[in-house]
């Protein structure tokens, strides 16, 4: 095993040299040296040499906030730490560009810093649970990367250079960024070593740490601070090199380092191998012809594998608390039928209601005739796909008997985004069915991926949010490299990320409406089933429930409807874990009208987001799926905020 | 008549471990069967494959006569009702709607509740002493009534065999004996064979008719109550020495010296 390190560096090395576009140059002095020569001295030197750096800063932050955390899957890409920077360097370039007149450092590290506590506030409350900190940190990263991928949308075009950046390319023009990074490393490896002795008492419970007189909030405010700062700094760099962090400690253990100290100590030394050796595969892609992907794209498709590898090797985690203050109502069905009503009239209301530049005003008959054939499919089709999303929502939700489930969480809209983008790229001139396919086919696999995890023997909720959250990690990853691919189907791939409802045609709309009205009638009929599935598997094989079919019948749903509505509003609306939990405080406690209460509500609520798009910015639309995740992530972080352990 | 249950060379191992070791046992039919035995003896395992919520690696096992694979899923659940040790928190489901669930192998996922379904329910209902509670919602009332709601969903499955895993772990005196009282009832009154999984050696002892005690996944004791009520035999099971007295009415107690 000891000798996996170096031949590993080795082979990386050997990568990089094959690479080179010259020798080593044997002066100095630039006006001397051939383009080849320059190329080479403050090019691909440099290159190899940010790769070593900032994997070893990655590998320390990762291991550093493993141990503090007593987490095996905590890094700063898990954690959203990562993502807090690139959101903070994206809103800065776009918003107040004249910030950066004092380097990309310290607003990375404000970004870095701000995700930070907000998950560190989150664990607080859960006890630092391992699994509920990585997802609440995953959440607020896609959210951070969607609100980015969309202020780059909205600046236009010759933001695309920020794709590629935030897709963490290693490209140099100099030794300087090199020199700053290295000094940042050998700050914080000094500090991790003083710190040392202090973090392996913390490897024991807080308790027991406490009790041999250690300040534990202390300890672990500096060692959370100092990891932001590595990961921060990585990112002002290079941009978003992901899951590195989370790698490195988990190679250091696999290659026998068990104490804190000796993790902290390997962790960055593979972390240096491991983006060295992945830089030297993308150069050598490149050398070949391949596209010259950036490599923290790249490494970000390890994370998802790498999450569903180390899950088995979690502790158990104690399930969320019922909450016994929901209301109930008596009369359900007929609750449902005013939501239904009432959303129906907000259709009507925002068809016939109008901004012009002087102010709001109905619409009269003439106009409306005018403007009907416009806004109806779009109105219509929006309503459908949070109908969809959110019927998806509530089966699931019922199906995992964990509240925090949702297409959108569970992956399933992350592989419906990778059909699309593969439909998008494979295929010439795609027609409007083929990507929807695509989109639905995706979402399918990945929920197959997802079941396989349901129907495996120790399938906790939570487990079964990680892994969703992994795919949806590994589908960010995909298109991310998709997209700094830099063709006009990326941005096709971008503009469709952040959703929009204004390219809706009457025929689209109208399958949407009748994909709905079929969903309903499904989730009708499986409505006994949904009722006994949230009981847990026990209990539904003791009923004599055919677990199997019932499971895949209701994955099968829920991956048709995301899939259907995915491809209108894009992956990340979050109307499908909202609207279920809208239902369940209007008092909608059985399946049934829990689920068709769900589906009215999640219309509505996409008509609201809809109408917000529209008048935000008028006379201009912003990206609906955005408007409807800048509601809804909020709604999930409160959500997990007021659930104690 | 035939035995309730009979299982041949019943063996279960998961990875690095067996669990139960070539068990050869017949389960006796309308009684109440105990399960006794040490932490991590395999008596909740055991109630597992006979509830068939998990399959045996290597051994047979027939209910009432036929190979358990042999059921369909329905049939299987007309006849055997189980409730596993720690019942989910059933969200928003009240009470009437809990024991309503019991029916589901009767009418199935499409098909409509019809009176004998209602009656069914009622029944179960009445027969745990809920009627004041049917329209509370279970995840707000204590552990002894919603330990009933569960029993009145497993009654109103009308199924012969109750297989009930640590029933009382999670109540007070008073309502475990409650709740063994209605168990034994349901058992005698009404014909039903029961096998219960229990922690409490003197709860065994007095309610049960049949007991089947194991010993890290090996059975070691099988017979009536009072012939498991020896310091001798309580050693071998339990591993820790025990002094059996004998109360005013006859019947045995045991208590760690």
């Amino acid at each position: 095993m000891k000798f996996v390190l170096p031949l590993a560096l080795l082979l990386s090395a050997l990568l990089w040299a094959l690479a080179a576009p010259s020798g080593l140059p044997d002066r100095l002095a630039p006006d001397a040296l051939s383009l080849d020569e320059l190329l080479m001295l403050y090019g691909h030197m440099p290159r190899g040499a940010m790769a070593l750096v900032a994997g070893a800063c990655l590998g320390l932050s990762g291991a550093l906030l493993q141990v503090v955390l007593r987490n095996p899957i905590a890094d700063p890409s898990t954690l959203g730490i990562s993502s807090g920077a690139q959101l903070a360097l994206v809103a800065v370039t776009v918003l107040f560009p004249g910030l950066l007149g004092w380097g990309r450092a310290p607003v990375a590290l404000a970004g870095a810093g701000a995700a930070a506590a907000l998950v560190m506030g989150m664990g607080a409350l859960r006890g630092f649970h391992p699994v509920t900190m990585v997802i609440a940190g995953m959440l607020v990263s896609l959210f951070a990367s969607s609100l980015a991928g969309a202020l780059t949308l909205a600046q236009g075009q010759y933001l695309f250079s920020l794709v590629v950046w935030t897709g963490g390319s290693l490209v140099q023009t100099g030794w300087g960024p090199v020199l700053a990074l290295a000094l940042v490393l050998a700050l914080g490896g000094g500090l991790a070593a003083l710190m040392a002795r202090p973090l392996s008492v913390l490897g024991l419970e807080a308790e027991s740490a406490r009790a041999l007189g250690l300040s534990v909030g202390r300890v672990r405010a500096l060692a959370v601070t100092l990891a932001c700062v590595l990961a921060a700094s990585v990112s002002a760099a290079v941009g978003l090199v992901a899951f590195v962090g989370l790698a490195a400690p988990a190679l250091a253990r696999a290659l026998g380092a068990r104490r804190p100290g000796q993790i902290l100590a390997i962790a960055p030394l593979t972390g240096a191998v491991l983006l060295s050796l992945v830089d030297g595969l993308v150069l050598t892609a490149a050398g070949y012809g391949a596209e010259m992907f950036p490599t923290g794209a790249v490494t970000g498709l390890i994370g998802g594998p790498l999450l569903l590898w180390l899950l088995p090797r979690l502790r158990a985690t104690p399930p969320p608390a019922p909450d016994a203050h929901l209301p109930r109502t008596a009369r359900p069905l007929r609750r449902v039928g005013l939501i239904a009503l009432a959303t129906v009239v907000l259709l009507g209301l925002l068809l016939t209601l109008g901004r012009t530049p002087d102010g709001w005003s109905l619409l009269d008959r003439e106009s409306l005739a005018l403007f009907l054939p416009n806004r109806l499919p779009r109105l219509a089709g929006a309503a459908a796909a949070g109908g969809l999303l959110a019927l998806a929502g509530a089966a699931l939700q019922r199906l995992t008997a964990n509240p925090l489930a949702s297409p959108e969480v569970l992956g399933v809209s992350g592989g419906a985004a990778i059909g699309y983008a593969g439909v998008l790229f494979l295929a010439a001139a795609p027609s409007a069915v083929a990507l929807t396919s695509g989109a639905a086919l995706g979402g399918a696999l990945s929920m197959a991926v997802l079941t396989g995890v349901v129907l495996g023997r120790d399938a906790r909720p939570e487990r079964l949010l990680l892994a969703g959250v992994a795919v949806s990690s590994l589908a960010a990853a995909l298109l991310s490299i998709l997209m700094a691919a830099g063709t006009m189907k990326s941005f096709a791939v971008l503009a469709w990320l952040s959703g929009s409802a204004s390219a809706l045609t009457g025929a689209g709309a109208a399958l949407l409406v009748a994909l709905l009205a079929l969903a309903c009638v499904a989730a009708v009929l499986m409505a006994r089933w949904l009722t006994i599935l949230p009981l847990g598997p026990e209990v539904a094989r003791a009923l004599g429930l055919p677990l199997s079919a019932a499971t895949l019948g209701v994955v099968a749903l829920a991956a048709l409807a995301t899939g259907a509505a995915t491809v209108l509003v894009g992956p990340l609306s979050f109307v499908g874990l909202m609207a279920p939990h809208l239902a369940r405080r209007c008092g909608l406690a059985q399946a049934m009208p829990h689920l068709l209460g769900s589906a009215a509500l999640g219309a509505a609520l996409m008509l609201a987001a809809d109408f917000g798009a529209r008048m935000a910015s008028f006379p201009y639309d912003l990206p609906l799926g955005l408007f409807a995740s800048l509601l809804g992530t909020p709604w999930l972080i409160w959500l997990m905020l007021r659930r104690p352990t | 008549m035939t035995a309730l249950y009979t299982l041949s060379d019943v063996t279960l191992t998961v990875p690095g471990r067996t669990l139960l070791h070539g068990l050869d046992l017949s389960l006796p039919s309308g009684k109440v069967t105990g399960l006794i035995g040490h932490n991590g003896s395999g008596k909740s395992t055991l109630l597992k494959l006979l509830s068939r919520q998990t399959q045996p690696t290597q051994g047979s096992i027939a209910f009432a006569g036929r190979p358990l694979p042999g059921w369909s899923t329905r049939a299987l659940a007309r006849h055997l009702a189980y409730l596993p040790q720690h019942p989910p928190a059933a969200e928003g489901l009240s009470v009437r709607e809990l024991a309503a669930l019991g029916r589901y192998p009767w009418h199935g996922a499409l098909g409509r509740p019809g009176p004998e379904d209602r009656n069914a329910t009622d029944a179960a209902i009445a027969a745990c002493g809920l009627e004041g509670l049917a329209a509370r919602r279970v995840d707000t009332l204590s552990g002894g009534e919603a330990q009933r709601a569960w029993l009145a969903m497993l009654i109103a499955q009308e199924a012969g065999t109750l297989l009930l895993d640590e029933p009382i772990s999670a109540l007070d005196i008073a309502h475990q004996v409650e709740v063994l009282t209605l168990v034994q009832s349901l058992c005698h009154a009404r014909g039903r064979s029961v096998v219960v999984v229990l922690h409490d050696l003197n709860m065994a002892a007095r309610y049960c008719d049949h007991i089947v005690a194991l010993k890290s996944g090996r059975l070691v004791f099988e017979g009536a109550p009072d012939d498991l009520m020896t310091a001798d035999r309580l050693l071998d099971i339990y591993g820790a020495r025990m002094e059996v007295m004998t109360r005013a009415d006859g019947s045995p107690v045991a208590l760690p010296v």
